[in-house]
């Protein structure tokens, strides 16, 4: 038996159409089908020099110019979609495996392990995101997937603090007694009946968090610590395009504008992920 | 022979000047006017590792405001006396003599004599470890004071280099804090003296009042910017510095500006491609597929990219110009531009398939070695590139586990300084790869104490010569870096090193005009 806690009860709510709701959406879903077709939109390979050609404003070969070694700056947007939004979202994803994954398992498993696994995440928190990132990096190596697992150890104390008051107040709930008085065993309860009404909110908290890793994965590529210093990632067109502002301001101005609106859009996008599943805001009537 | 000094004729330094560069681009330095008295001159070129001159690590600029050396070197990259008003050395090459000029105080007052002079030498002989300028103290006999304004030195084999060196042995008072382990406040002769330091941020440098050059210096001080993360040529606009060294690009637009001089060092920093030597794994052993790799580089584009249309693109580490430049080695380069036809084809030869080798290229974190890892791409070969800040850069070439870099070494104060890096067991060796080859220690070894300057050239040619047959390191070019300074700033003109102050030049003798 499972027992589920609805999170909303307006269907109406949940159906009406809403510019706020779905313009990010679909800026969203845009940019997800851009870095997914990424190879057969850009025109140019992202990494070709044409030392003959270099800071050229817009124009019908190069449609956002090219930059100080000659790269199509429209071919590195493109491609830098991806990078830029792999190592956002799986840095997310790796924040919501390290923090709810392992905050839940050492919830359910008494109050030592509660202590012990949250007085590390404390450890983790005390430091700023982007420094302890840093940190890693210097330890890891750079490259995508070092930055990803930065990302996800930096940003875990967001999930698990949010797992762990989710989880309090449901585990407090009638259900929960009711499951634990028919011998489900900690793991199963978790797994079985707390998961199912603990996932909106983490979910949430994803929404929330994403733009968080897509700022902090181009903070540390402008540092010279995202991946090869060549790979075209928003981040680091930004910091090689800011030395040439004053030559080719075009060559800066496309990532920043991306970088806003990606962020911009996962905001909102989380904001209404929120609205949407949190079962808190909902019973508050909000 | 005897070696007196200072001297620089204008036509001179405006020679040596027109052979870098922007050489369109000539500062009008003001030689007419009177200078004017007072003011703080804001200076950012390198870096201050340490208040102990002679325990530098590499960057040598800043420390020549306060530290001065028995010699120093001019604008024409000869070697002129400094705090030594003249030197001998003897026909054989060994014995050095050097007669101290009169009048020379330090920051705290007390007059400079030959045994502070030998003191110096002693320190740097025994407590200081690493190094060229201990690798050469060390070959240092006897070093006596037989009178107050005399110090001869005997070496027990000729040393050609030592008189250019010793323009990097910085005098420095024994009484200076520190003196038997680190030197925490340097007393110095130079025009400035050692005031607040503060690491990577600044050094202010008030002047020093009995400085032996009369009327001298005319600011009140010098504040030298220390960080590293700045934009120096925004912050030179800003009006927040008044002399800085800045990129290429920069220094393109700089020059145009009215408001502002760009001037070069006038020897010049030299691009290379390095293989790593010490631990080469295959097929990057091969010298085939080190000159496949080295067919796929078009130096002409690189270095148009690199110097901002500027540069010299050759296969040796000094300018056309230079005592050591070979006009026929340079004629028959073959790497001039790229042919990847017989890049191909050597590959072919060595039964190597790029498509299957992975290159690991580690370089700063610059633009310049992007270009590079592209062209070598082109070949068809992987590249995994890792640039690093100096230290990280540093670190990962010491542990030999690379295949390839591109680096670039800035000017120096003598051409055995660029050799001695090529030698098995040279100081820091890691940017040529770390070679050991016996055969070329000897040329360089048998230069180095070649007497004769005719002689001592072939020999370093001719180990030139071994260091590109072996394909151990691929000269790009050379292109000089670049000092913009504010148009108020008077009677300041860039020197052969990085130096800020030397014999017929420098900051002693600038001033600022409002």
């Amino acid at each position: 038996m499972t027992l589920v806690m609805p999170a909303r009860t307006d269907g109406k709510a949940r159906t009406r159409f809403s510019v706020r709701a779905f313009l990010p959406a679909a800026i969203l879903v845009f940019m997800v089908a851009v870095a997914l077709a990424a190879p057969w939109i850009a025109p140019f390979d992202p990494l070709d020099q044409d030392l003959l050609a270099l800071n050229q404003p817009p124009g019908p070969e190069h449609w956002l110019g090219t930059d100080h070694i000659g790269r199509d700056v429209f071919s590195r947007l493109v491609m830098g979609a991806r990078t830029t939004l792999l190592v956002g979202l799986g840095g997310a994803f790796a924040a919501f495996v390290f923090g709810a994954g392992f905050g839940l398992v050492a919830l359910s498993l008494g109050r030592v392990s509660e202590a012990i696994l949250f007085g590390a995440i404390d450890l983790v928190r005390a430091m700023p995101g982007v420094l302890l990132a840093l940190l890693l990096i210097v330890a890891l190596g750079e490259g995508v997937g070092p930055v990803t697992i930065a990302l996800g150890i930096s940003f875990a104390p967001f999930f698990a603090y949010v797992a762990r008051a989710i989880y309090h107040r449901e585990a407090a709930k009638d259900y929960v007694t009711a499951a634990q008085l028919f011998g489900g065993d900690p793991l199963h309860v978790l797994r079985v009946h707390l998961a199912p009404n603990l996932i909106g909110g983490l979910v949430t908290q994803a929404a929330i968090l994403l733009p968080r890793c897509i700022v902090t994965e181009s903070v540390l590529s402008f540092l010279g610590l995202g991946s090869s210093p060549d790979a075209p990632t928003w981040g680091r067109m930004v910091a090689e395009a800011s030395r040439y502002i004053e030559l080719a301001p075009h060559a800066i101005l496309a990532p920043v504008l991306a970088i806003v609106l990606l962020t911009l859009s996962l905001s909102f996008f989380g904001d209404n992920v929120r609205r949407t599943l949190d079962p808190l805001r909902e019973e508050a009537g909000s | 022979m005897t070696i007196a000094g200072p001297r620089l004729s204008r036509r001179m330094f405006m020679a040596s000047t027109a052979a870098v560069g922007f050489s369109g681009l000539l500062p009008h330095v003001s030689f007419a006017a009177e200078p004017a008295r007072g003011g703080v001159l804001r200076y950012a070129t390198l870096g201050l590792d340490t208040a102990d001159p002679h325990r530098h690590t590499g960057s040598i600029a800043v420390q020549q405001i306060y530290a001065e050396a028995l010699t120093s070197i001019a604008a024409d990259g000869s070697v002129e006396p400094f705090l030594a008003e003249s030197f001998d050395i003897s026909p054989d090459g060994k014995t050095y003599t050097f007669h101290l000029r009169d009048g020379v105080t330090f920051h705290n007052g007390d007059v400079m004599v030959a045994d502070d002079v030998v003191a110096n030498i002693e320190r740097v002989k025994s407590k200081v470890t690493g190094g060229w300028l201990a690798s050469a103290v060390k070959l240092v006999d006897t070093v006596s004071a037989p009178d107050a304004r005399t110090v001869v030195l005997s070496m027990h084999e000729p040393y050609a280099p030592l008189a250019n060196l010793m323009s990097e042995l910085w005098i420095i008072s024994p009484k200076s804090e520190g003196w038997n382990e680190t030197i925490k406040t340097p007393l110095g002769t130079g025009p400035f003296k050692f005031g607040e330091w503060q690491p990577k941020v600044k050094l202010v440098a008030p002047a020093h009042t009995t400085y032996w050059r009369k009327g001298m210096p005319y600011l009140t001080a010098v504040e030298a910017d220390l960080r590293d993360d700045v934009d120096k040529g925004l912050a030179l606009r800003a009006g927040d510095l008044d002399i800085a060294y800045i990129k290429p690009d920069i220094a393109k637009q700089l020059a145009t500006d009215p408001n502002f001089k760009v001037s070069p060092l006038k020897d010049a920093a030299w691009f290379f491609v390095a293989f790593n030597n010490r631990k080469p794994r295959k097929p990057f052993d091969d010298p085939r597929v080190r000159q496949a790799l080295s067919y796929a580089i078009d130096k002409n584009a690189f270095m148009k990219f690199a110097a901002a249309g500027g540069g010299v693109v050759t296969n040796q580490m000094v300018l056309p110009g230079n005592l050591y430049f070979d006009q026929a080695t340079h004629d028959a380069d073959a790497h001039t531009k790229a042919n990847l036809d017989k890049a191909q084809a050597l590959l072919k030869e060595a039964g190597v398939d790029p498509a299957k080798e992975t290159i690991e290229f580690v370089s700063w974190q610059e633009t310049y070695p992007q270009v590079i890892v592209q062209m070598v791409r082109k070949l068809g070969f992987k590249v995994n590139h890792v640039a690093l800040d100096d230290i990280g850069a540093q670190k990962r070439l010491g542990q030999y586990d690379w295949d390839m870099n591109c680096m670039s070494s800035g000017p120096r104060a003598d051409i055995f300084l660029r050799y001695v890096r090529l030698m098995s067991d040279g100081p820091n060796p890691v940017l040529w790869g770390g070679i050991q080859d016996p055969d070329l220690d000897k040329l360089i070894k048998a230069a180095v104490a070649e007497p004769a300057l005719d002689k001592r050239k072939a020999l370093y040619l001719a180990a030139w010569q071994r260091v590109m047959e072996k394909y151990y390191v691929v000269v790009l070019g050379l292109s000089a870096n670049q000092i913009a300074m504010r148009k108020v700033v008077q009677g300041y003109e860039p020197g052969f090193t990085w130096s800020p102050n030397w014999g017929s030049g420098g900051v002693a003798q600038t001033w600022l005009a409002d």
